[in-house]
């Protein structure tokens, strides 16, 4: 009986004998195999399309700022974020107006081979190429995500689209000049335009290419930036170093290379040298956290990952200050950072119970209620529930993340204040009786679950009662956003990751003309508002601006439109054989090019 | 005309109201019920006019009854258009993903049976024994630990630096540098899958395939084998398993469309093996109906013929059977 047990025991020993893994606990083992330099990223999402004019969430946007070429990009190491020309020879020349925009290209970059370029080989990028990306975003047949950072904005380009999305004839607004000189003219000023050209969506795409292959580019994408798409299927895609890619030195103090911040990491060695350093690229996307752990730790597979919320347990010392585990310090390198977006929840205020019905009396009633129940939520319990309180809870929704930020705002609208909120119902004749029914909309999963038996725990310390308090979950994140944009979701759960460091990107989201199904899930309308965003979105950044900001952010708290916010903390993990200083946030996918492995 | 044509072409037309009825029923839950991808399509500030455009684009402005026509019209030429999400073909996501989940799935799934087979004779032999216990109370186990403990756990146990450290955690590099199929390397990476999935097919199949035998055993021509003194492993093999051969054949059968076209979602979502199940629940989560229609038509295909051939193997296993063809 036992040597029929050992047989098949010495047979996966004997199996696993034959291959050439390194059998130490968790130890590194070399990344350069058969001379070539390989990195394994990963990601706990997943992308879906990789066109640009789709590159509407983190992980698709990572994709596409690696495959294609944009203007401009974030610095790799300067925090806060500050752009540099990528493409783009220089910053652009402004006109006095602020209407006019002039860029020129970097010179002699091509696009990757393929049959649909003559003899099958990659032209040089022109400025014609940059138009005809961006007005890709503006034609209904290619269902591109990101039209609306130019909409309305750059001059004849909404008319384009409406007299039949002729690329031949572009908008007088989106000029090639010359074969590497671009003028765009906008209907006002916009000053984040030049953080728009540092987004995926921007990402310049070869004509030729993209009419050979139609939809079909989004799974066989052709640029011009660092790394050549090899495969790409549900887990994994693979890229290659572009050989074409353009020569330049990277220059680390001007890329923000810190000293305090950066030392120890290997970065210095990469002064200097010419990016991409790497000869492959694997980005695994992989979901299930117990899988990217253990893919992680095994120490010849995925060598990055963060940490996943199981995993903090393990990882962690203390949240404040963040002491890793002594084991994790040894083994791996680690840098944390925050989030450049934050999660909130939110009131629609077209809501006849909950919002504004220009009703006095009603809409002093429902403002009492809504302050109630944003007094009720404790953000402290939630952090420390759900993000192991590396979370930073900022009042209103100018979040840390971006330069704006004022760290002086009175934390009243984030702070538990239960006797407040019961007295604000007392006054305004709420009582168990009459309080309305309560319904907590989100996409259904168990974490939102559990998010909501602990909103359910805050509105019972207010004598909410626990039948009025109802769960209503959607199968998918779609639904969930059409009852949102249909006005059917009185107050939901939700995060905005911001698309560019400006302030501008979060309160864009109260602009009474963005409600929905625009932006505005609020649905707040604010004339006071709509005049100092309007004032203020055409100013470049200043004290003046920044006061403005202010202002707007101030009247949302005061009108408990949002209950916000949190911003989330991520631990970045990776093998000590590999040089690198992730972050997926608004530097995107560009730190990968400079990744380094020994 | 040949029997077995005719038995054929007899069933691939009843099999036709199966197909229609199989794809309008799941055609409607997918119209009326599934994810509006609609909205997950959107970019962050749209307007009224882009929703319209976008349903455009997905074709959810057209009736009902011209999308179901246009959807058998996809199933008869095996033509599915390209992913509303992931911009491929249809069909070259489908001939990528099927030879990889039947790699992944087919070791597990014959070790499954045929080990299962084998102690389900030894439990059906040795009723009430020891031996019978024994391997019942394991299949009780096999079936009552969560599949996705059993991957965690085996994944940790062969695969992590926690454990063994002998195999692989993810990926499915079966190829050599020449782009050549690899014997070691495919063993190495179906191994732990393997192993995860016979583990827990083998409580189930071994109770199935122990009642089966079990009711055989109390049969009149297993009482007369034995009063005629043939030996216990002849009456096991030559006259119970024969006899048993039309439930196993069904229970087997019956699973090949599920390996086929469902894989197995758990086991290539932890080892990050990119077949079948993976695309089919992602596009079930995305509402990409492009890739369900085809799924669901394949499946409902597949069933048909699955069915047909069941029939023929009943035939071939138990001649008394004709399958109706009245000769």
């Amino acid at each position: 009986m036992l040597s029929k047990l050992l047989w098949p025991v010495l047979f996966l020993g004997m199996l696993a004998g034959c291959q050439q893994q390194d059998n130490s606990l968790g130890e590194t083992t070399s990344s350069i195999i058969d001379g070539r330099k390989i990195y394994r990223h990963s990601e706990d999402g997943k992308p879906t399309s990789l066109d640009p004019i789709k590159a509407s969430t983190v992980y698709s946007n990572m994709m596409a700022v690696n495959i294609f070429d944009t203007l401009y990009a974030y610095k790799y190491l300067q925090r806060p974020y500050e752009l540099k020309p990528n493409l783009a020879a220089d910053f652009p020349q402004v006109s006095d107006d602020g209407l006019v925009y002039t860029i020129q290209l970097k010179p002699g970059n091509s696009f990757t081979d393929h049959p649909a370029f003559k003899d099958g080989i990659g032209r040089n990028v022109t400025a014609s190429d940059f138009v005809y990306s961006i007005l890709r975003s503006f034609d209904p047949l290619n269902g591109g995500t990101g039209a609306w950072l130019w909409q309305g904005k750059i001059v004849g380009i909404d008319e384009w689209k409406t007299n039949g999305a002729n690329y031949d004839q572009p908008p007088s607004g989106l000029l090639a000049v010359d074969d590497l000189t671009i003028r765009i003219t906008l209907t006002q000023p916009y000053p984040q335009l030049v953080y728009t050209l540092a987004m995926g969506f921007s990402g310049i795409t070869p004509r030729e290419v993209v009419e050979t292959l139609g939809q079909e580019f989004g799974s066989r994408p052709i640029g011009s930036g660092p790394f050549v798409l090899d495969s790409f299927d549900a887990d994994v895609a693979y890229l290659s170093k572009n050989p074409g890619y353009r020569q330049e030195t990277l220059d680390i103090y001007a890329e923000g290379y810190l000293p305090e911040r950066h030392a120890g990491l290997g970065l210095e060695s990469l002064h200097g040298k010419t990016p991409p350093f790497i000869d492959q690229l694997e980005v695994h996307f992989i979901k299930e956290n117990a899988s990217r752990w253990n893919s992680f730790t095994k120490g010849n597979e995925i060598q990055y990952t963060t940490v996943p919320k199981d995993k903090q347990n393990t990882v962690l010392v203390s949240a404040d200050p963040i002491t890793l585990h002594p084991l994790i310090e040894d083994n791996y390198h680690s840098s944390y950072g925050m989030e450049a977006g934050f999660v909130y929840h939110g009131f629609n205020m077209l809501d006849p119970v909950f919002g504004q019905t220009g009703d006095p009396q009603h809409d002093a009633r429902s403002k009492a209620l809504r302050c109630a129940i944003r007094k009720a939520h404790n953000w402290d319990q939630k952090n420390r529930a759900f993000y192991f309180g590396l979370g930073s809870v900022f009042p209103g929704i100018i979040p840390p993340s971006v330069p704006e930020f004022n760290a002086e705002l009175s934390m009243e609208s984030v702070s538990l204040d239960i006797p407040g909120a019961l007295d604000l119902l007392a006054e305004h004749n709420w009582n168990d009786q009459n309080l309305p029914d309560f319904e907590y909309h989100v996409t259904g999963s168990v974490l939102q679950k559990q998010f909501f038996e602990q909103m359910r725990g805050f509105l019972n310390k207010i004598n909410y009662p626990t039948n009025k308090i109802k769960y209503q979950p959607y199968p998918s994140f779609g639904n969930f956003n059409k009852a949102v944009k249909n006005r059917q979701a009185p107050f939901f759960f939700m995060a905005w990751t911001l698309d560019y460091p400006d302030a501008e990107n979060t309160l864009q989201l109260f602009y009474g003309p963005n409600q929905t199904p625009g932006s505005n899930n609020f649905n707040y309308q604010n004339p006071e508002f709509d005049q100092l965003y309007e004032a203020s979105s055409v100013m470049l950044p200043s004290p003046e601006r920044t006061a403005l900001y202010q202002q707007m952010n101030q009247m949302v708290i005061d009108d408990c439109v949002v209950i916000s916010g949190l911003s989330r903390k991520k631990i970045n993990l990776w093998h000590k054989n590999v040089i690198t200083y992730p972050d997926r946030e608004i530097v995107g996918g560009y730190h990968l090019k400079y990744v380094d492995v020994k | 005309m040949n029997h077995y044509l005719r038995f054929v072409l007899h069933k691939l037309i009843e099999g036709i109201p199966l197909i229609l009825g199989v794809t309008l029923v799941s055609f409607v839950l997918m119209v009326y019920f599934g994810p509006d991808l609609t909205y997950e399509l959107l970019g962050k500030n749209p307007s009224e006019s882009d929703i319209i455009e976008v349903r455009q684009m997905l074709g959810y402005d057209q009736p009902f009854w011209w999308r179901y026509l246009a959807y058998l019209q996809e199933l008869l030429t095996f033509d599915f258009g390209l992913s509303m999400v992931k911009d491929q073909p249809v069909a070259d996501m489908l001939s990528r993903a099927i030879p990889v989940s039947l790699a992944l799935m087919l070791p597990g799934f014959v070790l499954g049976n045929l080990l299962a087979v084998m102690l389900a004779m030894a439990a059906a032999r040795h009723r009430g024994a020891w031996q019978d216990r024994a391997i019942m109370s394991g299949a009780v186990l096999g079936m009552s630990i969560s599949f996705l403990v059993i991957i965690i756990a085996f994944q940790v146990i062969f695969a992590s630096s926690y454990g063994l450290n002998w195999f692989p955690v993810r990926g499915w590099q079966v190829q050599d540098a020449q782009g050549q199929f690899n014997t070691m390397a495919y063993l190495n990476h179906v191994t732990v899958p393997t192993l995860a999935t016979v583990f827990v097919s083998l409580g189930y199949n071994t109770r199935f395939y122990r009642a089966v035998l079990v009711e055989e055993l109390h049969k009149d021509h297993i009482t007369t084998a034995t009063a005629y003194g043939h030996k216990p492993v002849t009456i096991m093999y030559k006259y119970m398993l024969k006899n048993a051969l039309i439930p196993i054949i069904t229970r087997v059968m019956f699973s090949i469309p599920m390996i086929v076209i469902s894989g197995s979602l758990l086991i290539e979502s932890y080892f990050g093996i990119p077949g079948i199940g993976l695309i089919t629940y992602e596009a079930i989560m995305a509402g990409d109906q492009p890739v369900l229609k085809a799924v669901v038509g394949l499946t409902a295909v597949l069933f048909v013929v699955v069915l047909m051939v069941a029939e023929i193997l009943y035939q071939l296993a138990d001649p008394r059977i004709n399958g109706g063809s009245g000769t």
